[in-house]
């Protein structure tokens, strides 16, 4: 832990000032400091209240309306909440919705953190791979790629080209309801490279002495993996699951974008965001798209909430 | 937001998790709202008028001539033309319009017309002042009135048909269908026997319930209609049945490409469209598209009648659709400069000469007339064909009521299922009619 004590205490010394309520100046210098710090945040304090909080205010008050966009909003309770226990649709989109988050969501973490362990491993050029990975997590979720995914894995796509080398007769893998979500879960998993990233920094952070006391010991590979790498691991595991279990859940554009904004072939790939933009968009339903925003957030809270409720259990802090 | 994690942040990880959660989740909620420049006027008297439309490029560039052409005539006007693809069109549109920021002039569609009316989010064209409707044939009025007023002038005229590609015919050594006398087992018959003969390079036709346009005529044929007088859904479950059997039997025979290949399809962008590339021989389409098709194919296509029960042209149930409508904004601060330029786009020569029949025949008679030498060879074949089944047409359709411009993507959903055997007719059809009467307000 030496070496991590002095870089603390390296950082620690800096007088940047980042924490200045534990600088223990004079009152004066206090709140000049936070006056200072005030103003750096205005940017985003006012992006925070305009853009962010303002609009939720409003959503959270037409979430008890019938809102057509056009005439003006009008109270009705909880309607459109009770709406939303029969509504088959919706119960279709958090089919799916669950279903993406529960399988893509692991599997990526898997695989970025097998490429991670490799990477760490001290591949030369490590550099290199690690943009080279981290690279579709920029581009995962733009429509470029969404546009991508429909060549690579339509009717006469890149994949069913690379099949028919070996003779086997593709398939429409996007137009096919009973595949079409598993081209999203394979996009999804493609994006391995901001959790891997997270991973390689966190592999960097194991003192080394606890392998090299673990070799003497006699541990193999797999024992070094499963007993101090992963053990070790856990926090930069569960930051990683916390966010992308919350990033799955909000996943619009790929979905928007592969299925033609339709969410189809029958809703196989109609994401519970995407139905919510089809109510408020297409239906001028804005007011029950409202209160599904809102239901989708208590969703992701309860769910974050129950993960840090867990953490307690399987997330070890060396501290 | 990508989080860096400092190299001893192990003790405030926690911390920087709950941050992190936190300000991903206060995203999760909010929308985006859309702001935009006003239409307003200036001191000089010069104003400026927003313009909507969606379309293709051959569209684009003509609607801009247009413009120009009538700038030219009125410099005081300016007219900043907003234009896209279907699919986003609906969307920004109502959000402009929620904005309290609607352009203008609305390039409308049948589908959404009662929508936007019915909220009064449109002018009632009959009071608007410099528009003139009297040259207008009759009938092709009354698609965008209801309640008294005239809330769409009809933009052109068009029909749902089939669009056949002769060199494929050719081709395969089949010949091309008597389409006053076909009926629908003729029509299945031909499809299959072209996909035969295509062996596995095409098929023979599209699948009709890609939208709701076949479903339409079929009820009519059977002495139903999809939507009623009084804004109701008019298609029994029985008729919506017996046309997924329709589907499937073309299914069955091969007649249609694989359920995954029409899934596909059904969305596709017009010129990367299976009729397009060459992949089918017939498909459905609306009359006016003929021309778009044709350049997109690089082939002279050909429109057929749809066939009928008893192989009766003048009992398929066709009819003459305003392709689209002409609207313009309640919220409008230059109704008057709005009419008069919509007035120029209907009834000036000058107008008719750039649009041609790209939107549809033109309603107007005169200007129909002044610009059919002008038109080129797939314009000129559509508008023949809108004159000629002129004779055998039946009652206009009624337009959609209010929530009714989701039946497209409803349809679509069942047609899937039925395609790909995950419901039976009868099943498909109760879940549709229940989710259109679910949709309807």
């Amino acid at each position: 832990m030496s070496a991590l004590g002095e870089l603390g205490s390296l950082r620690g010394k800096k007088p940047a000032g980042q924490l200045p309520d534990r600088g223990g100046g004079a009152g004066k210098v206090y709140k000049k400091d936070n006056l200072a710090a005030y103003l750096f945040l205005a940017p985003w304090l006012l992006g925070l209240f305009l853009i962010t909080i303002g609009p939720m205010l409003a959503s959270l008050y037409l979430s008890f309306t019938d809102y057509n966009l056009i005439q003006a909003p009008q109270w009705i309770g909880l309607e459109n909440f009770t709406r939303m226990l029969s509504d088959e649709r919706l119960h279709n989109s958090l089919r799916v919705t669950f279903t993406y988050v529960f399988v893509s969501v692991p599997l990526q973490l898997a695989v970025a953190l097998l490429l991670a362990v490799v990477l760490d491993r001290g591949v030369r050029g490590m550099a290199f791979y690690r943009s080279v990975f981290y690279l579709p997590s920029l581009l995962g979720s733009s429509v470029a790629i969404a546009i991508l995914w429909r060549q690579v894995f339509g009717t006469e796509g890149l994949l069913n080209q690379v099949l028919a080398l070996v003779g086997i007769d593709g398939k429409g893998w996007i137009s096919d309801p009973s595949t079409a979500l598993g081209t999203l879960v394979v996009l999804n998993v493609w994006t391995f490279g901001s959790p891997m990233v997270i991973f390689l920094a966190g592999l960097r952070q194991i003192p080394t002495m606890y392998y090299e006391a673990a070799a003497v010991d006699g541990a193999g590979v797999l024992g070094r993996f499963f007993r101090i790498t992963l053990p070790l691991l856990t926090p930069i595991i569960f930051f990683n699951l916390v966010l992308q279990i919350i990033h799955a859940f909000q996943s619009f554009t790929q979905a928007f974008v592969v299925s033609g904004g339709t969410g189809g072939p029958s809703d196989s790939t109609m994401f519970f965001t995407l139905y919510l933009y089809d109510r408020g968009f297409g239906n001028f339903d804005m007011g029950y798209a409202s209160a599904m925003a809102w239901f989708l957030l208590v969703i992701i809270g309860a769910f974050t909430a129950a993960n840090f409720f867990a953490s307690k259990y399987w997330v070890f802090y060396d501290d | 937001m990508r989080p860096h994690i400092p190299p001893t942040a192990r003790p405030r990880l926690r911390a920087l998790a709950a941050v992190a959660v936190a300000s991903t989740l206060l995203a999760v909620s909010a929308c985006g709202g859309d702001s935009g420049g006003n239409s307003g006027g200036s001191a000089d008297g010069k104003i400026t008028l927003r313009f909507t439309w969606w379309g293709g490029d051959t569209r684009t560039k003509m609607t801009q001539q247009a413009i120009e052409a009538y700038q030219k005539d009125h410099p005081n006007v300016t007219i900043k033309g907003e234009f896209g693809e279907w699919s986003g069109y609906w969307d920004k549109l109502a959000t402009t319009v929620a904005a309290n920021d609607a352009p203008d002039i609305i390039q409308m569609d049948e589908k959404y017309l009662r929508e936007y009316a019915d909220r009064g989010a449109l002018l009632d064209l009959k009071k608007a002042e410099g528009l003139d409707t009297g040259k207008f044939e009759e009938d092709t009025l009354k698609a965008g009135e209801f309640d008294g007023g005239l809330y769409g002038l009809n933009a052109g005229i068009n029909s749902f048909a089939i669009v056949a590609n002769p060199a494929i015919f050719k081709a395969a050594g089949v010949a091309m269908p008597d389409d006053t006398t076909w009926t629908w087992d003729d029509y299945t018959r031909i499809a299959a026997e072209l996909s035969t003969k295509l062996a596995g390079k095409g098929w023979g036709t599209g699948a009709p319930g890609t939208n709701e346009a076949a479903l339409n005529l079929w009820a009519r044929q059977h002495g139903e209609s999809l939507w009623t007088q009084d804004g109701k859904l008019g298609v029994s479950a029985g008729q919506v049945t017996a046309f997924y059997q329709q589907v499937l039997k073309l299914r069955d025979a091969k007649a249609i490409p694989s359920a995954e290949f029409v899934s596909q399809d059904m969305n596709a962008a017009l010129d990367q469209s299976a009729m397009a590339t060459g992949k089918l021989a017939m498909s459905w389409m609306w009359s006016n598209q003929l021309n778009a098709m044709s350049k997109a194919a690089g082939k002279e296509l050909k429109l057929l009648r749809v066939p009928s029960v008893e192989g009766k042209a003048d009992a398929n149930g066709s009819y003459y659709k305003g392709s689209m409508f002409w609207s313009i904004s309640s919220r409008s601060k230059h109704e008057k400069e709005a009419a008069e330029f919509v007035n120029f786009l209907a009834n000036n020569t000058t107008a008719g000469n750039i649009l041609l029949a790209e939107r549809g025949v033109p309603p107007n008679t005169e200007i129909r007339s002044a610009i059919t030498p002008k038109l080129q060879p797939a314009d000129a074949a559509s508008a023949k064909f809108i004159q000629d089944i002129g004779k055998e047409l039946g009652d206009p359709s009624p337009a959609p009521p209010v929530g009714g411009g989701q039946v497209e993507k409803i349809i679509q959903r069942y047609t899937t299922e039925v395609l790909f055997g995950r419901q039976t007719p009868d099943k498909a059809a109760q879940g549709f009619i229940d989710e259109v009467n679910g949709e309807l307000k």
